[in-house]
Order: structure tokens, then sequence, then C-alpha cells
């Protein structure tokens, strides 16, 4: 489908859209107000990019709709954390009430949405009103600007004011003398209850309006209060406020130098792979897994009459037979429910893709350019958590594509293309993997480009850089530190590199490539697993501790001589099938100590070897021992015990539950290094 | 009640409308000087602060009030407002 409509108006946006928001919104209010409340009391890093992430993502979401209350709100609370993650501002009990009261507005406008399909009246005074308070706990951080000169003229009655106002925010400030008549109190005005209104508010100061009459002849209804105060609330907002008074209030902006609100990019934000909590199924499935489970109590009933008559002393060799069939039924039962178990988790991709047009549409007004978007293979079917990983990572490539892929089509026409860009987002299966690609016939990549720009970054040594082929220049932009994106956008912006999207990909198991020619365009693949598979591991052993590498990432398997590992300048190396491979001890890498046979010098005189791939390199990790193979379903580690190097957990076939080793992760940082990047 | 006499003490307790003006007034003239405990309070008529600044008796507790804690306490505070 093209999106080519010029009126801004709504596209029609399917129901069950709405719903998945809803949905979806659900979720992570609930999941991020749990959070929040964890972290009163007790900051913790972890939790807060958790809650960051969440309402990232909700942002991102609601980002499809037209609600901008609801999308102003989350980006001030996206902001408000961002601050908190950077450690500019305290993630402390004022973050966490306005967060929490935050997240209470969006749920209760989730569920207005949910029952009307609009924000409810009054949603977009709360949302200013919020927005207004997380700027306010920004201010006093991010306002570090020394300088105090007032740079736009400020009228005398607000001078004492911003002088005595110590640390001064970036921007416009909104200066108010209020006197309210004297008679106010008669019709029902509370002068200082629409001070309060203001979320902004910096500065305060109550004079009497006349001299004080003398105590004998005190009044205390008539009012003789001047209020003047300076807030960031925008000039409108202070109108609004105030409107009911319009002639016993004077309104001032007041321009401040501008300093740097945002600070220098954090860490790149780690693009959420959300958890899923529910999944709607067809009731055929159900009934289909239901006879499946009954076949299988059947199989075991028979198994058991087996056990029942070697408990009566039947010989193993009449046994055999019905033990072997019995062994075969259930082995093809358990193998078809489990295709069926994971056939409940495939879900088309269309219900990642349509939310495209509408996305697309936004980014390319807002850049100014003009694209149409071509949807391909949306009825691919991946699973469910693969698919909702994909948005974000795949939104921003359409950003990418949009921004610095298609030209401006003064500059296209040039080119003697046509003046709308083109992007397709396409899927099709291929094996047991989908392939998903964002395709533009943009400028492409410039392979001299990104060298010149990694060069200036330092992100390689000039050598190592002149070395490059083409394809490695290009896939220099998935080297993290790369992206210059240091815009904040509406719709996914904020720094968001390359290193990000492949890293996102790398999470839900797949692998990220580019491909490009300087004129005609650039193509990003994605390759994915369809379902999450049972995989193939390798046991090793270091010490007591057992661990499973997944089998698709080992090379190859060697015990070689200890003799022929050598200590060269950065580590250790061994030469196998004439390549030099670098050789790192599986408990150097998980920060475990050597095993009991003491340093190296005391082991046995064999290394045992499992070489992996990681990107393209090959890397041996030596291990104790290898200790068989096993199937298993890898679940990834909840977030809070998320370490790098572990994929995820499986069962082994005694019970007890393996570590799972990520090798790529493992062998792509030093033991001890942190999550942080520069 | 929301203004009463406590003993040695005024206190403001829940939301102070702006009728109670007169009381805390009428409480205040009676015994100058006479200390208010107002962290009962969750709110102020802009008639019961005038009260507070015309006044300037001595303030006990933080306000329960947060607008009033956070912006009028500081304003109170001090001898003089002139």
């Amino acid at each position: 489908m093209t999106d080519d409509a010029p009126p801004p108006a709504a596209l029609p946006l399917p129901d069950d859209l709405v719903a998945e928001f809803v949905a979806e919104a659900r979720e992570l209010v609930e999941a991020a107000a749990g959070d929040l409340l964890a972290l009163d009391g007790s900051p913790d890093a972890g939790v807060v990019n958790r809650v960051f992430r969440a309402v990232h993502t909700l942002k991102g979401s609601a980002a499809l709709f037209d609600w901008p209350a609801m999308l102003a709100l989350l980006h001030a609370a996206e902001d408000g954390l961002a601050a908190a993650r950077a450690g500019t501002v305290a993630a402390g009990p004022d973050l966490v009430d306005l967060s929490l009261a935050a997240l209470d507005a969006v749920a209760r406008w989730t569920e207005a949405i949910a029952a009307t399909g609009a924000l409810p009246p009054g949603a977009e005074a709360e949302s200013a009103r919020l927005a207004a308070l997380y700027r306010t706990l920004l201010t006093p951080a991010s306002g570090a600007a020394p300088d105090a000169n007032p740079a736009g003229p400020a009228p005398d009655w607000a001078a004492a004011l911003l002088a005595d106002l110590g640390e001064r925010p970036a921007g416009t400030l909104t200066a108010l003398r209020y006197v309210p008549r004297a008679d106010c109190f008669f019709s029902g005005d509370d002068p200082l209850g629409l001070v309060r209104r203001l979320r902004g508010l910096l500065a305060l100061r109550l004079d009497p309006a006349n001299p004080w009459p003398p105590l004998e002849t005190l009044d205390v209804f008539a009012c003789n209060l001047a209020v003047t105060l300076l807030t960031t609330d925008e000039r409108p907002e202070v109108e609004a406020v105030f409107r009911l008074v319009p002639d016993q209030v004077t309104i001032a902006t007041i321009a401040t130098p501008a300093a740097p609100v945002e600070t220098a990019p954090g860490p790149a934000p780690e693009m959420a792979v959300a958890p899923s909590r529910t999944l709607r199924v067809d009731a055929g499935r159900i009934d289909a897994l239901v006879a499946l489970a009954d076949d299988l109590a059947a199989a075991r009933a028979d198994l058991g009459e087996v056990v029942a008559r070697a408990g009566s002393g039947a010989g193993l060799v009449d046994l055999l037979p019905a033990l072997r069939a019995s062994d075969e039924r259930i082995g093809r039962l358990s193998a078809e429910l489990h295709r069926e178990a994971m056939g409940l988790r495939l879900q088309p991709l269309a219900r990642v893709f349509r939310r495209f047009p509408r996305a697309l549409r936004d980014i390319a007004r807002r850049l100014g350019k003009e694209v149409t978007l071509t949807l391909e293979g949306e009825e691919t079917e991946i699973d469910r958590d693969v698919a909702e990983g994909l948005f974000e990572p795949l939104l921003h490539l359409l950003r990418n594509a949009v921004d610095h892929g298609i030209e401006p089509p003064a500059a296209r026409e040039t080119a003697g293309k046509p003046p709308a860009g083109r992007i397709v987002v396409g899927a099709e299966s291929r094996a047991d993997r989908v392939v998903v690609s964002v395709t533009d016939d943009g400028r492409g990549l410039d392979p001299a480009l990104l060298r010149r720009r990694a060069a200036e970054r330092g992100l390689m040594a000039p050598d190592a850089l002149a070395a490059l082929d083409e394809a490695g220049a290009i896939d220099l932009i998935f080297t993290p530190g790369f992206s210059t994106a240091a815009s904040v956008g509406a719709v996914s912006g904020r720094g968001v590199g390359m290193d990000a999207v492949r890293a996102a990909v790398a999470r839900l198991g797949g692998t990220c490539t580019v491909e490009s020619r300087a004129g005609a365009g650039t193509a990003i693949r994605l390759s994915l697993p369809r379902a999450r598979s049972l995989v193939r591991l390798l046991l090793v052993e270091v010490g007591p501790e057992r661990y499973g590498l997944p089998m698709d990432a080992v090379v190859e398997l060697a015990r070689i001589p200890r003799a022929r590992i050598r200590d060269l300048a950065p580590g250790a190396a061994t030469v196998l099938r004439d390549r030099t491979v670098p050789v790192l001890h599986l408990a150097d890498l998980l920060d475990l100590p050597r095993g009991p046979d003491g340093p190296r010098g005391g082991r046995s005189s064999e290394a045992r070897l499992a070489v992996v791939r990681a990107g393209d390199e090959r890397v041996a990790i030596e291990v104790d021992r290898f200790a068989g193979r096993a199937d298993g379903l890898v679940r990834p580690l909840p977030a809070l015990a998320a370490w790098p190097g572990l994929a995820g957990t499986t069962l082994s076939g005694d019970g007890r539950v393996l570590l799972v080793l990520d090798p790529e992760a493992l062998v792509g940082r030093e033991p001890g290094e942190g999550e942080a990047r520069p | 009640m929301s203004v009463r006499r406590d003993g040695d003490l005024i206190r403001l307790e829940g939301a102070c409308p702006v009728e109670e003006a007169e009381t805390l007034a009428a409480l205040l003239l009676a015994r100058p000087g006479t200390a208010v405990e107002w962290s009962g309070c969750t709110g102020l008529h802009t008639a019961v602060v005038q009260v507070l600044v015309r006044l300037r008796p001595p303030l006990r507790g933080v306000c329960g009030d947060p607008f009033a804690a956070r912006w009028l306490a500081p304003l109170l505070d001090v001898p003089d407002l002139s």
C-alpha cells in the first residue's frame, strides 16, 4: 500500500490496532508502575532503565495515533526518565510521584480510549500540567547555565525576582504580576488557587498591594495582596490559568540565554524487546493441543503397562519391542506438541507492518521529504515476541531511510529519479527463518564518507580503516558510537544508532546486514528466527559449573597440546587450520575462578577448545571439559538477571537449570566490563 | 473544624476556606504572638494566607499543603514582608 494522501486527516485506524495499543499500554503501565514503586526508596539504574524503556515504547506506540495530549505527556515523562538515567536528575520521590501520576493519567486515558476511542475531556490540560511538572523537575539540574544575565528585557516588577533566582533554566520564562481586586474574595476568587495551578513555578512574592491599614480596621475579606511570580509555564498556559481575571494581571515573556538543556547523549538507549504476557489464540489451535495432550496421556498409559510387566519379572528382551514402540510414539507426539505450541505464538507480520504507513507519513512530513511506502509479504508469520521486538528497530530503519537515504525532491529529479522516494518494507520466509528488509532508492551509503566519519570519531585505527573493503566500510554504520543522530525527535531519534538496531535484532536471535550502492539506494536485511525453536547445545564445563553453548555458533571443537597456545601481546592465541585464533578461557570470560588445578602450567597437557564465530572473527573458548550435547528451548533471562554473555536458560534432561551462553556477546567483552558504553 | 485553639497553639486543620480567615484573625488578635501549627492543613484560601501575611504569627510544623510548604512558608518565615 502507499501513503500518498496529502491532507493531514487521520488515516483510518483499524479498531484492532487501537485494541492492540490498549492491551500494550495496560501491560506497560502496570509494569512501569510496579517498577516505580520498587524504585521508591532504593534507586536502581536497571529499574530506571526499565521504566524509561516502557515509557519510550509507549510513546512510540502512542505516536501512531492522533492523541497529542498523550504523546506530549509521554514525551515529557521520557525526558524526565532519560535525565534520571543520565544521572542529571535524582531518581527520587519527586520523579517517582510525578511518574506515577503520569502513568495514572495514561492508564485512565487508555481506558477512555478503550471505551470511546478518544481521549477523555480534560486530558489536554492534565497533560500540560504534568508535562510542566516534569520540566520543573528537570530545571534545576539541567539549567546549570552560569550566565545569570537575562538576554531579553524583564519588566521592573519582575527584576527583583529574577535577580533572586539562583539557577536559571534555559529558554523563556513567563513573569506575572497579579493584583486581585479588593473585593475578589466576594466573587469567589482564590488568587493563590490560580497560582497553585502553574506547574512550572520558579519564584513567588506576596506584597501588600497598598500599605496595610492599621490593625484596628483590619478587614480580612478585603484582598490587599499583590502576587509576583516567575514560571517556566509558557505564556499561553499562564494566560489560560488567569483567563478569568485578565484585567488584574500583567504577563511578560522573558527571554533567557539559551543553554543546552540536553546533556551529552548518554548510553544508546536499548531498544526494548518487550516481554509478552498475553496472547490471543485461535480456539481451533487450542483444541488441537488438547487432543495432542490426550494422545500423550494415552501413550504414557501404554508405557505404564510396560513398566508393570517389567515389575512382575518380564525379561528385557520381551519388553524391548513394546519399549521401542512407546518411545517412538511419545517422541512423535512430543515433537508434534512442540510444533503446535510454537504455532500458537506465530502471528502475521501485518500486525507490525500496518503501523508503518502513518508513522512514515509523519516522519516524511516532518523532514520535508516525499516518500511512498510499499509493504510486501505482510502475511509472513513470525513468533509474536519477535514481531513485537521488531517494531522499534524497523521504525528506526524507516526513519533513517527517510532522513539519510531519500534525497529532497529537487535533488532526486536532478539525479533522474522520481521526486517521491520509494521505501519497501518486505518480509519473506526462508527455511526456518524470516528475512525482513527495508529498502530505499535514495542516495545510498558512500564508503569514503563512512571511512572519514569513522576516522573522525576515532572508531578504528587509520590503517585498519584503509584496509576495509567496500562492504566492510558500509558495515561501519553498525559500530557503536558511529551514529550521529543526536536530535530528539517525536518518533525515534534520541541518538539510537544502528548499533542499537543490530543489538535489538541480535536479542531476537537475528542478524542484520546492509547492502548499498552509492546513488542507487540502501537495503537493510534482518534475518530472524521464525519461531523459538529447540536449540542444539554443546555442554561445556568449567570447574563444577556446566553451561550450554549454542551449536550454531560453534565452528569446531579441538583438543590441542597446551604448548601450541602462545602468549602473544594482546593475549593467548593458537594456530588452527592456518588461522591465528585468540584463546580465551571461559572461566575468565565469566569472572569465575580457574579450575582447581591452578594456573595454566599445572593443567592437563591438552587444552579443550570450542571455536566460535564472533562476527567475522573466530575465537577459541577454552573449557575444562566437554560434557555432551543437548536440545533445549532457550528462555531469555528476566531483565534483572541479564548479564552480558548469557543468552538465557534451558532445562537440562535431569531437570536442572542450565545457563546458555551467548558466545558473540561473551567474547566481545573483557571480563568485568559493564554494560556502559561511552 | 479547620481553625481552632489548642492550648497555646492555633491549629489549622484540613482545608481552610475563605471564611476561616475571620476566625484565625480573631484568635490571633485576641492573643497576639500565638503560634500557628499548620502541619494538618491541606489547603489555605488566599484570605487565610493574607491573615498570616498581615499578622505574621510564628509558624509551627511543615504545612500539610505542599504548595504552601514550598512557596508560602519561606515568605512567611522572613520577619518583614515589605
